[in-house]
């Protein structure tokens, strides 16, 4: 613990009035569940300046980061004088303790709708709701982001640059309001069973579920789109430790939405939505305890620091954990359940199946991510590939579109089989088109089935979204659009993992090399435009069918670290992308390249990749040269080149040179070429008009392989992969859809409790 | 409940588990000692740092070969890897390889290197690479 007189007083002052503010919330409540209910107003009051409290202290590290505060800790660590604002206020969320931060500050704010819409529930929900934050709180009173130092330095150690990139600014907040949301469903569940109230949580809770895997899931995205358009991972998941604990309360989070819907409609899964909701929050916590505690570090890609709240956390979880399982184990069995007499050909069973299905992945990816820990125990750590997740989930994924297939066509009592197909007809045929379209396009025999009942399931699903949405309005029809959206994703993911190309290979400045059935050339580089950019590199691919397509990735060190820096260049074509990720530049043995041509006015000389002619000197490049000549001070004297790219547009060049007269020195900088390398004025020859060129980092066009500047890169393509983005999107709006639906459902059950 | 769904049910979670499971433990890899992967013939992973001076990369082929050495023990292993060698491979701090021994070569094949490079940012921590 960090003594008070070093910790920075605004905020730190600001953090502990939040705890008592916290603690003030839990007692205000506890007083109106005791009968005392003048202690609303004053537990409201409570509650709000809790929220204040903990947005005040967020104000002060975001002040403090924004002004540079270097005395504190935090803002040394992830901050420095280089950085832009957007990142300097990004560097909030960059650290852990910041992390922990922003997901508090979310959890406040959701709590004020959360105690405003809570009826009935407010005081329980309250209660509890306080008691997901205040263990935030503790953490951060812990490991406080206020610490400062005992000597001020100039300047901060700067953000880590993977960091540097505008989905930093974006993704990670996003992410904490899907954490910070999957407390509320909780805390409904948890006030139903202690307040015996088991009629209408799940109402309430049905909508903050929905917004949590909304949010979640947009942010997961968020992170593989990332990680494969920027970082250059090469793919979008990758089952790290990481992006795991973010996909598992999505995944319970997924099978609790379908308990939810069973019970609002059919009064299904009373008891098992407790179960399931406790495991949504449980796995959150699970999650963060994994990544912060640093007991994966030697198994993910990603950096894990143990800040030394291993043991809060482990309290933490085990606070909720034991007092769910009180809660469950002597409340749940007074749950009432209605016995299920569906027949096995039902909407209803299929449900079940599907919901039991989507249980097992998340328990499966659980069970994967933990593996470096329960191996541990028996013996040496081990931990599972990508290999292991795929396998399974292609099973699972499977049997969930061999089920969506005919759910959306099969009724509550179960349609005769007969009836069933003759409904199906639609989604057979188009079902059958694809696949033999599929099999056109080279798709494998086994993934031809495969392909089959995805595009069965999206079909039918599709047909049913438009039947819904045109009779109960589309609203209603929100599943429907969000299972036509998980299939697509199937198909995405299926072609782009599946039949993906990947050729890692070294390429000479200059000289075209195969690629598959592509000819790569690295040309050279293109130089930034403006200081923010970074200089790209020029790969030019001919792809097999005679396209050229010019990619631009780059690869660069940072200034600060010296870190080698990777962005990939990605083009996007209607049946798949072209994955440019570069791997490492070697800039080849000095003046192997630098080569000197004598040209006379008109002239050209032809190199590798582009042809230069000299058009003439320019008297008046800075200033006219005969008045500087006369004067006998500095002069200088522009070459007018025409360079033209292979292929490309000629573009013209001033290579300057410049004579101090009176020190009798010359000096010619370099001026870049468009296509890479440069040229400077070797000499001029005023009696013939004629100038000499030195070239450097251009090949002459006989080029000696393995002397010359060479390229690494990863070439890839991936068919299809973004209909994975696409098919999140139809999620997304069919969850929305879903979402909005919900509300006003609530609305319409909130109104007739009014009345009555 | 309705008992033939209980048992589908309870088939496929059976199936599922069994399948998971089954492919579970051959899809573990575990951390080991050079002398433990010298004898092993499955997949494994092995850490350690960069032995000084062992790096040798054949960029025609795109093989590059090096030494790890075990710090606590001292102990060597020989690593081959095809592929295009990672960029900083010299800086790396520690470095994990994944893959297996062969025995015929005397050498550790690996599929999949973790290449830990020495950071600035966030105190002790390290830049992790995934090279596969």
């Amino acid at each position: 613990m960090s003594s008070l007189t070093s910790l920075y007083l605004p905020g730190a002052v600001a953090l502990w009035g939040s705890l008592v503010l916290a603690l003030c919330t839990v007692w205000g409540y506890g007083q109106v569940l005791q009968g005392r209910d003048g202690s609303l107003v004053f537990a409201r009051r409570a509650y709000s300046s809790f929220a204040g409290a903990v947005v005040l202290a967020s104000l002060v590290l975001f002040f403090a980061l924004a002004t540079r505060d270097f005395r504190i800790e935090y803002v040394q660590q992830y901050s420095g004088l280089d950085l832009p604002v957007h990142f300097q206020l990004a560097a909030f969320w960059a650290g852990q303790k910041g992390s922990f931060m922003i997901w508090l500050l979310w959890g406040v704010l959701l709590g004020i709708p959360l105690y405003k819409s809570a009826g009935r529930h407010e005081p329980t929900v309250m209660v509890l709701y306080t008691l997901t934050l205040i263990g935030l709180v503790l953490i951060l009173v812990r490991e406080s982001p206020f610490v400062m130092l005992t000597e001020t330095p100039r300047d901060g150690k700067g953000l880590n640059p993977l960091l540097q990139d505008n989905w930093m600014v974006i993704h990670p907040p996003i992410m904490f309001v899907g954490f910070a949301a999957s407390a509320v469903p909780f805390c409904f569940a948890m006030s139903a069973l202690w307040r015996r109230d088991y009629s209408s949580w799940a109402a309430r809770a049905f909508p903050w579920a929905l917004g949590g895997f909304l949010v979640l899931g947009g942010a997961i995205l968020m992170g593989g789109y990332w990680a494969y358009d920027t970082l250059g991972w090469g793919g979008y998941w990758g089952w790290d430790p990481v992006e795991n604990a973010s996909l598992i309360p999505w995944l319970f989070g997924a099978v609790l939405i379908h308990g939810l819907y069973l019970e609002r409609t059919k009064n299904r899964f009373r008891r098992a939505n407790y179960i399931l909701v406790t495991l949504v929050y449980l796995s959150v916590l699970y999650g963060t305890f994994l990544t912060r505690s640093g007991v994966l570090a030697d198994f993910s890609v990603h950096s894990f620091v143990d800040l030394g709240i291993s043991g809060w956390l482990i309290a933490l979880m085990a606070f909720f954990v034991l007092g769910s399982l009180y809660l469950l184990v002597f409340r749940l069995r007074e749950v009432p359940t209605e016995p299920n007499v569906d027949p096995l050909n039902s909407r209803g069973a299929a449900l079940v199946l599907g919901t039991i299905t989507i249980l097992t992945s998340a328990i499966a990816v659980t069970f994967g991510t933990s593996a470096p820990l329960f191996t541990a125990w028996v013996g040496k750590a081990a931990q599972v590939g990508p290999e292991w997740y795929t396998k399974v989930h292609f099973t699972i994924a499977g049997t969930v579109a061999a089920l969506l297939f005919y759910v959306p066509f099969q009724t509550w009592k179960g349609l005769p089989k007969g009836e069933l197909l003759v409904k199906l007809l639609p989604s057979y045929a188009g079902a059958t088109v694809v696949t033999v379209i599929g099999l056109f396009a080279g798709v494998s025999w086994f993934h031809s089935g495969y392909l089959f009942l995805v595009a069965a399931a999206l079909f039918s699903n599709l047909h049913k979204m438009i039947l819904k949405g045109r009779t109960a309005g589309w609203l209603a029809a929100g599943g429907y659009l969000a299972h036509v959206g998980v299939m697509i994703m199937f198909v995405g993911i299926l072609a782009s993992s599946g039949y993906d190309r990947s050729t890692k290979v070294t390429l000479q400045q200059g000289v075209p090399t195969q690629v598959g059935e592509m000819t790569a050339t690295f040309k050279g580089f293109k130089q930034k435009t403006s200081p923010r950019e970074k200089d790209a590199l020029i790969v030019e691919i001919v792809r097999e069918n005679g396209k050229v397509v010019t990619t631009y990735p780059k690869l660069f060190q940072n200034a600060r670290s010296g870190q080698v820096m990777a962005n990939p260049d990605v083009t996007v074509f209607p049946l798949l992308d072209l994955y440019v990720s570069p791997i490492e530049y070697q800039p080849g043995e000095a003046g192997a390249t630098a080569e000197a041509h004598e040209l006379a006015k008109g002239q050209t000389v032809k190199l590798q990749g582009l042809d230069v002619q000299f058009l003439g000197f320019d008297l008046n490049a800075e200033g006219n040269a005969m008045e500087q000549m006369a004067q006998g001070g500095k002069m200088t004297i522009g070459a007018q080149l025409t360079v033209t790219p292979t292929g490309g547009a000629p573009q013209n060049v001033l290579a300057l040179y410049r004579v101090d007269q009176a020190r009798g020195m010359a000096e010619a900088p370099p001026t870049r070429l468009p296509g890479g390398g440069s040229v400077a004025v070797g000499a001029i020859n005023a009696s013939n008009g004629s100038v000499r060129l030195v070239f450097d980092g251009v090949l002459p066009i006989e080029a000696v392989a393995g002397s010359g500047p060479r390229l690494s890169v990863d070439i890839s393509t991936k068919p299809l992969i973004q209909l994975v983005w696409g098919g999140f999107y139809v999620l997304m709006i069919g969850g929305l859809f879903a979402l909005l639906h919900r509300v006003r459902e609530l609305k319409t059950l909130e109104g007739l409790g009014k009345a009555a | 409940m309705n008992k033939k769904l209980l048992g589908i049910g309870a088939v496929l979670i059976m199936a599922f588990a069994g399948y998971s499971l089954a492919s579970f433990r051959t899809a573990l890899t575990p951390y080991v000692d050079y002398k433990t992967a010298r004898a092993s013939a499955g997949t494994v992973q092995v850490a350690g740092g960069l032995a000084k001076a062992s790096t040798r990369y054949d960029e025609a082929s795109q093989r590059l070969i090096f030494g790890l050495t075990d710090e606590a023990t001292g102990d060597l292993l020989e690593v081959r890897y095809e592929g295009v060698k990672p960029g900083n491979f010299e800086d790396a701090v520690s470095i994990v390889a994944i893959g297996r021994f062969n025995s015929a070569e005397k050498v550790f094949d690996a599929d999949k290197l973790l290449v830990k490079c020495p950071s600035k940012y966030q105190g002790e921590e390290v830049e992790e690479k995934v090279y596969e």
